[in-house]
Order: structure tokens, then C-alpha cells, then sequence
């Protein structure tokens, strides 16, 4: 079954069209990237998915109504930075509407999870670029969201943190999570079970990387095949 | 890995039962509002700038208005031409309104030259009999020139006169005046300007996409946000008023209690108006900036620092829509001649709808979403 779909989805700002016509299916449970230069329409496209943005014609799932299941980790660091890593997840939890005792213990399981547990009393703001997509992660999964939605999230991340940032998402993929994210990055797509090119608000080509790779060496070739494709 | 063994998606909350849904909603909503009022509270304290200037800034706008600032003019120059007369310096220096200068001027020309050369302000011309028979006023200092004039024509015709009484403030103290009003200009300072910077803040840093993400209604959010400048405000407020009292003895002859209770509904309209302008504000910058358009005529044409009846007709209408101008005759109602809510029901009443109005208003406009 497909848990993020969307359906002929366009989507302009100021008559700047950013998506047009977007189609894409996620069955529930896949590691999904979408990937594509800046300005191809990640962003937008996953916040029409995360009910953000309202769509100008289409259709998108989950959207506004199933935000209840999506975890929403968006690029850059967009937490409280005056506040310490325990308040931020403290409220985070609260704003989810989980009780103190469930709020406590998922605090200490996900910090536990991210390797963030001696860095509960620093301010947010203070924390490396890496702890910060940590903590924006942990803050995402507070309710255990069916589907994660991630927008470029290692972007300005070293490269150690980056690999730890991958095995937080692997884990959370192991156990059942339906994940889309957005990347400028082919190696990092290249992680995932499906593909999907995208290029100034529209999707060139999508499939498995296996599939994607027939048509070049490696993912970015395969990307550049499609660009041609249609004369861009 | 945690000890439930998964970080993955669960389909019910441990906390929420298919048959306590109501109940648990409301809990939730509760536990939302908590949650964003304590947050608002933990970064009003930590943002140790913006704190320092709301309650800074009030006491330095007390300060001047009690001691800097004189809606009376005192001390002006005043000199006598072409003969002394001590019947008119006596007149003249009975009150503190006027410095009247030991030389004479001796001619109408050395007394312009005075006023040319701002040495004085005003110069009485006294005949060989000793009387005043003309006076010459600087007018290049409208404000001066208008109190010089009303002095004169009182101090002049004194002798003749029925006797005047004024109440409420018989020594026509500016603190008296101005203390009261301040009360009200205050509240709406701070009250607009917290508000809107503090939801502008959250656009700026990113975190209203992630509050967006949450299941945090408009409403929870509007009311948190509100909830905790609400209370610094009328902290503020309090504190200005027992300032007020205790250091420009300012009379308090209502009940304060009362003077609170009718503050509300005002309080809320200066919220709402700092709501409405975080629906329009894309940056602090733009915030502050809308905040002082808006705030600047409040303070000018709401009768609180120039009387209503100065402002014209043609934009008296102005006047009629902003909180600030049915607030100052409430406090001043209260301070100086002990109104209560049998005299002032009118301006609270209007108040309530301006409260219900602005805030239907913000909660319409303030997106729960980006674009």
C-alpha cells in the first residue's frame, strides 16, 4: 500500500512554478529519495507530502489530514536554541501530546539513540552542526511517526556525523518507518530502496537504484541520461 | 535499541484510549498549552536584552515622563520695559511661572532685541504710572508662547475675577496627568511588541514549521503565546502604578483591583493587534517596524498626552478606533477622581468588542501553514 503519494501534484509561488505535476508512490515501509539539484522542488514537494504546503491542483497523501503519522525533519537546524536538549525534546513531546511518563521515557530511549545523552543540559544552539541534526531528529520521532519525512538533512554535516546520521535512519527504516527524503547528494540516495530524479519540479525518471543504473555507470550519470532525455 | 524494542511506528499513543477520546483531546490540548507557555516563559527569561528593555524601558519612560516632562512651562523670561513697577513684579513673580529679570529694558527696542536674542521670552511694557499697557511674547516657541499668554491673561485679570477651583488635580501637577496615561501607553508597548516579536521569531528560526507539524491548534498557539506576555505586561503594568504612586504621588482614588479588572479586555486588544502584525511581519526587523507605525499614532491622537478636543474632525476617526483612546479615560477616571464601572462602562464596553474584534481578526489571519 502506498503511504505518501501524490498525483499530478503542482505547486507555484508567485506564478514561479516549483512543481508541475509530480507523481510518486511510497509503499509503506520503503526508503525513498528523491534527489535533484537546488531549486528542482524537494523542499516543496515534501511539504505538500507534510501538509505545509496546501497544493495548487493534484493530489498528496498523507497531507494536512495524516500529519498525526509524519515526522518532519527539515533542512537546517529549526529548534529553540535557547533551550537546553532535554527542554527541547521535553517540548516537542508535550506539543505531540504525550503524557510526562511517555514523554520521559522516550526522551531516554531516542537521546540514548542519537548519542546525544551527555549533551542533555547544553543549549541547543551550542551543540555542533551534527548533534543539531540529531537532536531535530530525535524531536521528529518523538511520536513515532509512520512515515519521516527528511529534507536534505546532512547538508553542512561532517563527514562522521553524516555516517552517524545514516545509521539512525537505517534503524528507523529496520524498524518499519516509511521514509522520504530529499538530497542533493547521489551517494546518499544511493542508500535507498527507490529513486526519483527530480529536475525543475518534475520527475525525470524513478525506480530502484539497480534500474536507475542501467542507463549509466552510476547514479549521477543515470541522472544526467535523464536530464538529456529531455533535452534539458 | 530502546527497551520496547522499536523505534518505529506505533498506531496508538500509550497515553490515549479509544474510549477516554474526548477526554484525552482535552488533556492533550491542556498538556500543548502548558507546554508552549512554559517554553515562552523559559525564553523570556533566558533572553536576558529583550527583558532588560520591556521592563527598562518602562521605568526610563516613567522616569521622564514624572520628572523630564512638563506639560506646564516654568521659569520664563520675562522682563519689564521702560519703567520698573512693583506692583507688576510682584504679580508676576507670585507664581513660579515666570523669572522676571532685576534690569529694565529701556526702550521697545532693546526688549525686542531681548526676545530676538532669546535672552527672554516675554517682555511687559509699564507705563510712567506703573501699569502694564503691552507685552511682547516670543512666539518662535508656540508651546511657550501659548502658556506665557494664558499665565499673563490670568495673572493679569486675577484682581477681578470669581474664584477658581480645579479638582482633581488643583495644582495641575504633569505627574498627575501623565502617570495615568502612561499606565495605558505602557501596556500597549509591551504587550504589541512582545507578542508580535516573539511569533515572528518562531517564523524567523524555522520553529513554526515544526510547531505546524505538531497537532498544535491555532488557537493553543495563539493562547500560549500570548499567555506569558499577558502576564509580563501586567506585571508592567503593576509595577508602574506602584511606581507611580510611591515616587509622583500620584492619587489612586479607585479601587486598583477594578483598574486591573477593566485593563483586560484592553490587554487583550494590544495582543491581538501584536498577533495581527506577526501575520504580516516576516522578520523582527518588520515587526518592530509595523509595531511603531501603529503604536505612534495610538499614542498621539488617543488622548493621552494632547487632548482630544485639539485633534480635528477629519481624523478624529482615528481616534474612535484605537484601544489607547477608551483605556486613558479609564485610568485617569481611576487615579484622579475614583470612577468606576457606573461611569465607565461605556469605554470598557467598547473595549470587550475591540478585544473580541481584533482577536477573531488574528485568529483568521494567523497561518497554520507556509504558503
Amino acid at each position: 500500500m502506498d503511504v505518501v503519494a501524490a498525483r499530478g501534484l503542482v505547486k507555484s509561488f508567485a506564478l514561479q512554478p516549483a512543481l508541475r505535476g509530480v507523481n510518486l508512490a511510497v509503499p509503506s515501509g520503503e526508503l525513498c529519495g528523491v534527489v535533484g539539484a537546488d531549486g528542482a522542488g524537494k523542499t516543496t514537494l515534501l511539504r505538500c507530502v507534510a501538509g505545509l504546503y496546501r497544493p495548487d491542483a493534484g493530489t498528496v497523501a498523507p497531507g494536512r489530514a495524516g500529519r498525526a503519522d509524519v515526522g518532519f525533519c527539515p533542512q537546517g537546524f529549526h529548534l529553540y536554541p535557547d533551550l537546553t536538549v532535554d527542554e527541547n525534546v521535553d517540548f516537542f513531546g508535550a506539543a505531540y501530546g504525550l503524557d510526562v511518563a511517555t514523554r520521559a521515557a522516550r526522551r531516554d530511549e531516542l537521546l540514548d539513540f542519537a548519542g546525544l545523552v551527555g549533551h542533555r543540559a547544553r543549549l541547543a544552539g551550542h551543540l555542533s552542526g551534527g548533534m543539531q541534526q540529531k537532536l531535530t531528529l530525535v524531536c521528529s520521532v518523538l511520536h513515532r511517526p509512520s512515515i519521516l519525512l527528511l529534507d536534505e538533512p546532512t547538508t553542512g554535516v561532517d563527514p562522521l556525523s553524516r555516517r552517524q546520521f545514516w545509521r539512525l535512519i537505517e534503524e528507523l527504516h529496520v524498524a518499519g518507518t516509511t521514509i522520504l527524503l530529499a538530497s542533493s547528494y547521489f551517494d546518499e540516495v544511493e542508500r535507498c530502496e527507490h529513486v526519483v530524479f527530480l529536475h525543475e519540479g518534475r520527475v525525470l525518471s524513478d525506480g530502484g537504484v539497480d534500474e536507475l543504473t542501467e542507463r549509466g555507470a552510476s547514479l549521477e550519470d543515470a541522472f544526467r541520461a535523464s536530464l538529456s532525455g529531455v533535452g534539458t | 535499541m530502546p527497551p520496547d524494542g522499536s523505534y518505529g511506528p506505533t498506531s496508538t499513543d500509550p497515553s490515549v484510549t479509544r474510549s477516554s477520546l474526548p477526554s484525552a483531546r482535552r488533556r492533550g490540548s491542556m498538556r500543548r498549552l502548558r507546554a508552549i507557555t512554559r517554553k515562552e516563559f523559559i525564553q523570556l527569561v533566558r533572553d536576558r536584552r529583550t527583558l532588560a528593555l520591556m521592563i527598562g524601558m518602562p521605568l526610563v519612560l516613567l522616569l521622564i515622563f514624572g520628572y523630564g516632562v512638563r506639560l506646564s512651562v516654568d521659569n520664563i523670561g520675562v522682563e519689564l520695559v521702560g519703567h520698573d513697577s512693583p506692583a507688576v513684579r510682584a504679580v508676576l513673580s507670585e507664581h513660579q511661572h515666570f523669572r522676571v529679570a532685576p534690569a529694565v529694558a529701556p526702550t521697545l527696542t532693546a526688549a525686542r532685541r531681548d526676545l530676538f536674542n532669546g535672552s527672554e521670552a516675554v517682555a511687559v511694557v509699564v507705563d510712567a504710572l506703573g501699569r502694564p499697557v503691552r507685552v511682547l511674547i516670543d512666539g518662535s516657541n508656540a508651546f511657550v508662547a501659548q502658556n506665557s499668554l494664558e499665565y499673563l491673561r490670568t495673572l493679569m485679570s486675577s484682581g477681578t475675577s470669581a474664584p477658581v477651583e480645579i479638582l482633581y488635580n488643583p495644582t495641575l501637577r504633569s505627574a498627575d496627568f501623565m502617570v495615568p496615561a502612561e499606565v495605558g501607553m505602557i501596556m500597549l508597548w509591551v504587550g504589541t511588541v512582545a507578542t508580535a516579536i516573539g511569533v515572528v521569531r518562531e517564523r524567523e528560526q524555522g520553529t513554526l514549521e515544526q510547531l505546524m507539524m505538531t497537532p498544535i491548534g491555532k488557537l493553543e498557539l495563539m493562547v500560549g503565546k500570548i499567555l506569558p506576555y499577558s502576564v509580563l505586561t501586567l506585571l508592567i503594568a503593576v509595577m508602574i502604578t506602584v511606581l507611580g504612586l510611591v515616587l509622583f504621588r500620584v492619587p489612586m482614588r479607585g479601587n486598583p483591583i477594578e483598574l486591573f479588572l477593566f485593563a483586560i479586555p484592553y490587554l487583550v486588544a494590544a495582543l491581538s493587534i501584536g498577533l495581527l502584525i506577526s501575520t504580516v511581519a516576516q522578520n523582527q526587523r518588520q515587526a518592530m517596524q509595523t509595531a511603531t507605525f501603529i503604536l505612534l499614532p495610538q499614542v498621539l491622537l488617543s488622548g493621552a498626552l494632547f487632548p482630544l478636543s485639539a485633534i480635528p474632525w477629519g481624523i478624529r476617526w482615528v481616534s474612535q478606533m484605537l484601544p489607547l483612546t477608551y483605556f486613558t479615560p479609564i485610568s485617569r477616571g481611576m487615579f484622579l477622581k475614583g470612577l468606576g464601572f457606573a461611569q465607565l462602562w461605556p469605554e470598557v464596553s467598547v473595549l470587550c468588542a475591540m478585544a473580541l474584534v481584533f482577536t477573531v481578526l488574528a485568529a483568521l489571519l494567523f497561518k497554520t501553514r507556509l504558503d
